[in-house]
């Protein structure tokens, strides 16, 4: 029985403690979060085992898992509002070329973060370039490009 | 359009939810940051507020007043000089069925049990004071109210808290 507790008490925190951190934990992961993922990983394994390494206990905490887990997907389906608490939602960075600097500023995102997605995912140099960039609920930054005619012709800097 | 407008496309925003989980999210960061610092204390164990104290001559008890479940916690017994050459040191039942002990220095000479507890009899010096450490840790977590008594004298109470 404290198997099952112990698992659903974790799952919480964790996800509480993941969801108030914020989407860059996830979304712009750099080497030393990946670590801190592990380290957290490797704390609250102990934790939730403690001494009993048994079969039985292992399975009990992964079905425990999973069934939350599915049984949150399944909630998210069925009320849309509880997506938007478990997931957050979508919020446009850039705007016809223009960087919206509060939003980003209380985001916690750089206009640097949105260029390296714009270089990355399209190939582009200046925010001019972006119709839209999106700071998606997953974290990830997505990028809409201007057509080429409405970017502002200013070409890369001449040797 | 300012800044803080909902938009409706290409996705659709809601800009007064999003401030609400702003203002969560940094809530959430200052309670844990909390979190933290009351560590420090030792509110959750091992720490300055987590020292705890209790006597009824001839005995004195320090103790962790915050435990952690599977966490080895040492309880120290002092024991004022008698001129007995052995020292009765007296366990209140709850000690005896909701913690488990790892070890007892010194050993004790022998044991003996009763229906409020168990005994432990160490042979000690004449008039000198006298120290038992015993390192255990709870079964229970919650509040546990313990009492011990030494030489027969009177019990002296004390509770610890056990997080899960």
């Amino acid at each position: 029985m404290d198997s099952v507790i112990k698992a659903t008490v974790v799952f919480f925190a964790l996800w509480a403690i993941f969801r108030v951190s914020g989407r860059r934990t996830l979304g712009e992961m750099t080497a030393f979060d990946f670590v801190l993922i592990l380290i957290i990983g490797g704390s609250t394994q102990r934790a939730m085992t403690g001494q009993d390494y048994s079969l039985t206990n292992a399975l009990l905490l992964v079905a425990t898992f999973v069934t939350l887990d599915v049984a949150l997907s399944i909630a998210e389906l069925r009320w849309p509002a509880f997506r938007r608490i478990l997931n957050a939602m979508p919020m446009i960075v850039v705007e016809n070329g223009t960087v919206l600097r509060r939003r980003i500023r209380s985001a916690r995102v750089t206009e640097d973060n949105i260029l390296e997605a714009a270089r990355r995912l399209h190939g582009l140099e200046r925010i001019d370039q972006i119709k839209f960039a999106i700071l998606e609920s997953t974290g990830a930054i997505t990028i809409v490009p201007a057509p080429p005619d409405q970017a502002a012709p200013t070409g890369p800097p001449r040797p | 359009m300012d800044e803080f407008a909902s938009r409706h496309y290409p996705v659709r925003e809601d800009m007064r939810f999003q401030h609400r989980s702003w203002r969560i999210e940094r809530a959430g960061w200052m309670a844990l940051a909390a979190i933290a610092l009351a560590g420090l204390t030792g509110v959750f164990g091992v720490g300055p507020l987590s020292t705890g104290y209790s006597s009824a001559a001839p005995l004195g008890v320090r103790y962790e007043r915050f435990q952690r479940a599977t966490r080895v916690s040492a309880f120290v017994f002092t024991v004022a000089p008698t001129s007995s050459a052995e020292l009765r040191l007296h366990l209140g039942g709850r000690f005896q069925r909701d913690f488990e002990v790892t070890s007892i220095q010194p050993r004790p000479a022998r044991t003996a049990t009763g229906p409020h507890g168990i005994d432990l009899i160490f042979a000690k010096e004449r008039q000198a004071e006298s120290r038992v450490v015993i390192w255990a840790h709870s079964r229970r977590y919650g509040l546990n109210r313990l009492a011990a008594a030494a030489d027969g004298g009177p019990a002296a109470a004390f509770s610890v808290f056990v997080y899960p």
